[in-house]
């Protein structure tokens, strides 16, 4: 029976927007299918790992007699993505896929749509927001990098997600640095707290266009549904308290001076090079109107860079671990970072000047 | 019940249940006995597995007739007098409890006669375990304990007896560990009235092949070191040699076979770099700790002991020990072979045997390698030059191989050749072909390689403890003996670059913790230190986590298999390996190379037969 007739681009999409998550190495075979679906004259493509799922709607179709069929993701996206562009034809034939292309035609084996493990949207939605997904999206980038990654505190691999009464707001830390970001959000007046997992958090950042476009949060207290474009993706959430991240985010640092963005971190990426590979310690030496980076490695090697900086008070040294700011620098696209320091025993707020809408917040290291 | 005080043969047979588990506590506890008396040589006869009949006699000083029957009675000893005697005992007993427990559960005869004495005397013991009037015997000199039918009166003792090949394999070791311990007696033991093992005083090497092989006895690396009062002697099996099955593990406090787990730690961590996780290490070592110094009052049967400074001997053992399986290639046929059984000086030093490659032995020894020699010598000079000049790229040819090592010979003539020689080519990209005086040399690139850069990163990184601040401490719980260990060594752990602080009555927090672990599963590292910390020094647990990361480092660093390798490159290689410690096997433990001596190719070929 005939699935679908359609440009191969058409396909191989959102197929991609949905088998990013698919799991290759997982022990229950099925989930590295991927489920393809006709109803009421639409293909929808489907794919979880059981934590998450994404959805598609694929192309419409003039039949409209239900089928549905699951089909190795991994072999079906590399046979779309092989073949020239041009018509491509889908046929379901007893437990088989028949794809046919101009001169190729592929059969790949299937597996009962009825076994597909697929996640259902909650009913219990407590708040709704709707924003841009280049908000979404830029907030995500903000703040992502923080993420820990296999930390046993498992709620730290994931990203906080804060609606308050007017804003909206992404926290993520490794319990080493932490970043924050915020955006207004007018006309909701519900607040929830959320954790989304790493993957997720990773995937719908890949997913989430640079446009005005928007995109609908229905968030619930086990379950986060994101619909855009034509996705539907939907993710169950870390259930645990995340730190207050309110306590560690410094007030009244008194030095506080703001510098080029690239010029710091071009300057960082240079003294990278002659930290210690493990450890990666840099030491930011301060004095009347310089900043001066300090590197060395296990070898003895030397790297120093000098920077222009407005600083007016007394002398200080203190070290980071120079990914921890290599991160931060490389994802905000700003002109000015504003640095704001105590003393070399206590943290260091990093933001950009004349806004509180970002605040990274990292720990020094004692070299 | 009413409350009683217990009949004495009943005390002594409580107290038997635990000096006396099996035959091999009697023998262990009666050959004791006679080391203490001075005895210069013992026999032992064992019937049945020690159960039917233990025979010892030794030439000792014997047992005066007055104290013959005492000598049977619980409590009584001439080894010490006093509290004070106890806190420095050097004799290998001194609870006054084995003849009186062993007389508890089995019928024993003590004849004895001391050197002045005119005629020999004679107890036994009766029913009830009093023993009987002494009686005039027949005996030259010393004193012969029998004992007979093993837990004849405690028959569900004798329940628990294993078969009589098991009981007599312990026997036999309890006679083993002695033997090592004291090679100035000698000693022998049948079985059945079989002869097992004869043992004359003083030749340690005989001592050491007849009790743990010639593997051992020849290959193993000697071990010498003092730090303050305390001093290590011995031998340990370098890690090629150790096989997967338990070998020679024998530990000697002041003479005493122990079994601790401290020093078991230590051992372990000294050989942690160099040993495969499927092979165990062999060793025999001899620690003079001064009796002040060592509490062995610990258990009835002594296996185990406790020592005031626990930290200084785990540093010791794992430092000498170390040492002796590091040793480099280029060093250790300069340095001197100390002798591992030193204490007993009319030894003749013993032959420490390089791992299978006659290094040390001169190269003239090599009649086969002297021609060959002599061949290149007599190639035209030119050619030789001018492959040194352009050296080959990859693959050398042989030839041109051939004639770039016979260039450097000549250049090493006068001395010489390095340990694992000149390479001569890459095998399948996998491993080099070097030659050296005696022969063939076969070396797995990618596991040297891993060596030398662990045993870099492992130099660069030391002493270098960098912390991390935590924005969000970790916090755990730990119990009140937690919290004191904790407390107690909070200085030295902030010197290593960890932090901590009480978060409550039972709560750490760690705020800051060592930047080269700072990815490193935090709780998991702190319990794991604080297990460890009571009894070994913090910076060694956490130099083994250390460790984990750059051995990985190193793994990744290292040159891959199936690249090739120009011949500077190998050669480089080689050079390297020569100079950096434990080179030999590669941070897993495999061996990193094997050598064929020519000795061993001629008779592949059939040659010279």
């Amino acid at each position: 029976m005939l699935l679908l007739k359609t440009e191969r681009d058409r396909l191989l999409r959102p197929l991609q927007a949905v088998s990013g998550i698919v799991d290759k190495r997982h022990t229950l075979p099925i989930l590295s299918n991927v489920l393809l679906e006709r109803t009421d004259g639409r293909l929808t493509l489907l794919a979880t790992d059981i934590e998450l799922q994404i959805q598609t709607i694929a192309e419409q179709t003039d039949a409209s007699e239900p089928v549905a069929l699951t089909v190795s993701a991994r072999k079906f996206q590399d046979i779309l993505r092989a073949l020239p562009e041009g018509e491509v034809a889908l046929q379901a034939e007893d437990k088989r896929l028949l794809i046919r292309s101009g001169k190729s035609r592929f059969t790949l084996q299937t597996l009962p749509a009825a076994d597909y493990p697929r996640m259902s949207a909650s009913t219990e939605v407590a708040v709704t927001v709707s924003l841009a997904q280049r908000h979404l999206r830029r907030l995500i980038g903000l703040v992502q990098y923080a993420m820990a990654l296999q930390d046993i505190r498992y709620y730290l691999n994931g990203m906080l997600m804060v609606v308050r009464a007017g804003e909206f707001r992404l926290v993520a830390t490794d319990g080493h640095r932490l970043a924050y970001a915020s955006m207004p959000l007018p006309g909701v007046s519900e607040e929830i707290d959320i954790i989304l997992p790493r993957k997720a958090v990773l995937e719908l950042a890949r997913l989430l266009a640079d446009n005005d476009d928007p995109v609908q949060l229905r968030l619930g207290a086990t379950q986060a549904q994101f619909n855009f474009g034509s996705i539907e993706f939907i993710t169950k959430l870390i259930d645990g308290k995340f730190p207050d991240y309110d306590r560690v985010i410094p007030v009244g640092h008194d030095r506080v001076f703001a510098l080029a963005r690239t010029t710091l971190q071009a300057a960082l990426l240079r003294a990278a090079i002659l930290t210690n590979e493990r450890f990666r310690g840099v030491r930011m030496v301060l004095s009347a109107g310089t900043l001066k980076l300090v590197s060395n490695n296990a070898e003895q090697e030397e790297a120093e860079e000098l920077i222009d900086v407005d600083y007016h008070w007394e002398p200080m040294d203190i070290g980071f671990n120079v990914n921890y700011l290599i991160d931060m620098l490389s994802n905000v696209a700003v002109e000015m970072v504003e640095i704001s320091l105590k003393d070399s025993g206590s943290s260091a707020l990093f933001s950009f000047p004349g806004q509180d809408d970002f605040k990274y917040v990292v720990m020094p290291m004692r070299i | 019940m009413p409350i009683r005080v217990l009949p004495e043969l009943l005390i002594s047979q409580i107290a038997a249940g635990e000096v006396v588990e099996r035959p091999a506590s009697v023998v262990k506890e009666l050959l004791e006995n006679s080391l203490d008396a001075d005895a210069t040589q013992v026999s032992i006869q064992l019937e049945e597995g020690g159960v039917r009949r233990i025979r010892i006699a030794d030439d000792g000083c014997g047992i005066e007739r007055d104290e013959l029957r005492l000598a049977l009675t619980r409590h009584a000893t001439s080894k010490i007098a006093s509290l004070d005697d106890l806190e420095r005992v050097a004799s290998m007993g001194f609870r006054g409890e084995a003849l009186a427990a062993v007389a508890a559960v089995a019928r024993v005869r003590l004849t004895s006669r001391t050197r002045s004495a005119r005629q020999a005397y004679a107890v036994h013991t009766e029913q009830g375990g009093d023993p009987s009037e002494v009686v005039p015997a027949a005996l030259a000199q010393g004193t012969v304990v029998e004992v007979a039918d093993l837990y004849f009166n405690t028959p569900a003792r004798r329940k628990f007896l294993k078969s009589t090949a098991t009981e007599y394999g312990h026997c036999e070791e309890a006679v083993r560990r002695i033997a090592l311990a004291r090679a100035d007696v000698a000693l022998d033991l049948s079985h059945d009235g079989r002869q097992r093992l004869r043992l004359a005083a003083g030749h340690e090497t005989q001592r050491l092949h007849a009790l743990l092989g010639a593997d051992f006895a020849e290959h193993a690396l000697p071990v010498s070191a003092q730090a303050g009062p305390f001093r290590l002697e011995g031998r340990v099996l370098p890690a090629p040699m150790a096989t997967a099955r338990q070998a020679a593990q024998y530990v000697f406090v002041n003479g005493r076979f122990v079994r601790d787990r401290l020093i078991a730690h230590a051992l372990r961590q000294a050989y942690a770099d160099v040993l495969h996780a499927s092979r165990q290490p062999g060793y025999v070592l001899y620690l003079d700790v001064p009796p002040e110094l060592v509490d062995v009052n610990v258990h009835p049967a002594k296996t185990e002991v406790r020592f005031r400074q626990p930290q200084d001997i785990h540093r010791l053992l794992q430092q000498a020990v170390e040492r002796a399986l590091a040793r480099t290639l280029v060093a250790s046929p300069d340095r001197p072979q100390s002798a591992p059984f030193a204490r007993y000086a009319e030894s003749p030093p013993s032959q420490a045997v390089q791992l299978g490659l006659g290094v040390s032995q001169p190269r003239a020894a090599y009649f086969a390698s002297q021609t060959i020699a002599k061949a290149w010598r007599d190639m035209p000079s030119g050619e030789g030059e001018r492959a040194h000049a352009a050296p080959a790229a990859s693959i050398p040819d042989a030839e041109q191989a051939l004639t770039r090592v016979s260039a450097e010979l000549r250049r090493d003539a006068e001395g010489d050749l390095p340990p694992l020689g000149y390479a001569l080519a890459q095998l399948h990209g996998i491993y080099i072909l070097a030659q050296n005086a005696a022969g063939l040399i076969v070396v797995d690139m990618h596991a040297a390689h891993e060596r030398i850069l662990y045993e870099k990163l492992k130099q660069g990184q030391s002493g270098q403890f960098a912390s991390q601040r935590l924005l969000l401490p970790v916090v755990l719980t730990a119990g009140p003996g937690e919290m004191a260990t904790l407390e107690t060594h909070a200085v030295a752990l902030a010197e290593l670059g960890f932090v901590l602080g009480r978060a409550g009555p039972e709560q750490i927090a760690v705020r800051e913790v060592p930047a080269l672990l700072a990815a490193a599963d935090v709780p998991a590292l702190l319990r794991a230190l604080l297990a460890d910390l009571a009894e070994f020094p913090a910076s060694r647990v956490l130099e083994a986590h250390r460790d984990e990361l750059l051995a990985t480092m190193a793994c990744h660093g290292a040159v891959r298999a199936h690249r090739s390798l120009s011949l500077p490159e190998m050669n480089a290689l080689l050079r390297e390996m020569e100079r950096v410690e434990r080179a030999g096997q590669c941070n897993h433990g495999r061996p990193t190379w094997v050598g064929w001596p020519l000795a061993e190719l001629d008779r592949l070929f059939l040659r010279g037969r």
